[in-house]
């Protein structure tokens, strides 16, 4: 995120902070750790390690801004510092070349499968769960925040680190994954004859 | 009666393809105007229509189906417990 100037708080006015502003997102935050790590203890563990790092940090946060793109911003670094590495679980995705094929004139070649609504309604167990689970890490990311926290480009393009084309490219591409992965679960239901 | 003007147009000048328009409306990323021709443009596109559906059921299940509402209320407590005790420790 961007330097701001260092702020100058008062005991209360940390507090109030802290509890006014970063509090209240301690649910999303807990369910963004889960998203990650998938594992609740992790989850826990990175949220904990979250809130500590921002009140360590508080005089950096800007009164007024945006806390809960702040807060997804440390998360998401300190899952990248501290979990991505003890799992060893490096990114598989090729950046470079999802940006070219993306930016590239076959943008809008069709690639959705055959999926139709009304499978996806009869998927009322964990499927879409399981189906956001499976996807590349990366890829699960921008959903959730586009779609679950509905954070726009830009924040999206600050919580990651990114430029703004990636995150639109990464949410296209990620989506597709997302509906390949729902027509294999549809289909084993029975569903789409083809 | 005229036609809207279309606008979903690039910096360049040229139109946004079915496809980037979709993409765009999925993400949020539109003004209220572009929101209204797009809703109109559905009228006369079944790809984009179908398609359109198809992603919103989608986010719609994601968002009643991921955003964590199965967390206990009790793990979240004790989440805050024990921030606020390490914070003043």
């Amino acid at each position: 995120m961007e330097e701001v100037q260092r702020q100058h708080y008062t005991e209360k006015e940390k507090q109030d902070i802290f509890n006014g502003e970063f509090m209240p997102h301690i649910r999303s935050m807990y369910n963004f750790g889960f998203r990650l790590t998938l594992d609740r203890d992790d989850a826990k563990d990175l949220v904990q390690d979250t809130y500590l790092k921002a009140y360590r940090f508080i005089e950096s946060f800007q009164r007024g801004t945006n806390a809960k793109a702040w807060l997804f911003r440390i998360l998401k670094n300190s899952f990248i510092n501290d979990y991505r590495k003890k799992s060893k679980e490096p990114s598989k995705v090729d950046y470079q070349e999802v940006e070219t094929y993306y930016n590239s004139e076959e943008v809008d070649r069709q690639i959705t499968p055959d999926l139709r609504v009304e499978s996806l309604k009869d998927m009322i167990g964990d499927e879409i769960s399981n189906a956001l689970n499976s996807l590349d890490v990366d890829f699960r990311t921008v959903i959730i925040l586009s779609d679950l926290e509905e954070f726009k480009y830009e924040e999206m393009a600050k919580i990651l680190d990114i430029p703004i084309g990636t995150v639109r490219s990464r949410l296209h591409r990620a989506r597709n994954l997302l509906k390949e992965k729902l027509n294999e679960y549809a289909k084993s239901m029975g569903y789409n004859k083809s | 009666m005229t036609k809207p003007e279309n606008p979903f147009l690039k910096p360049d000048g040229t139109k946004c393809s079915c496809m980037e328009m979709l993409q765009q409306m999925l993400d949020r990323e539109v003004t209220e105007e572009q929101r209204q021709y797009f809703k109109q443009h559905l009228d006369h596109c079944m790809p984009c229509y179908k398609t359109y559906d198809l992603e919103m059921t989608i986010k719609e299940l994601i968002k009643s189906k991921c955003c964590g509402s199965d967390v206990p209320a009790d793990v979240i407590q004790e989440l805050q417990l024990q921030i606020n005790q390490k914070i003043s420790s």
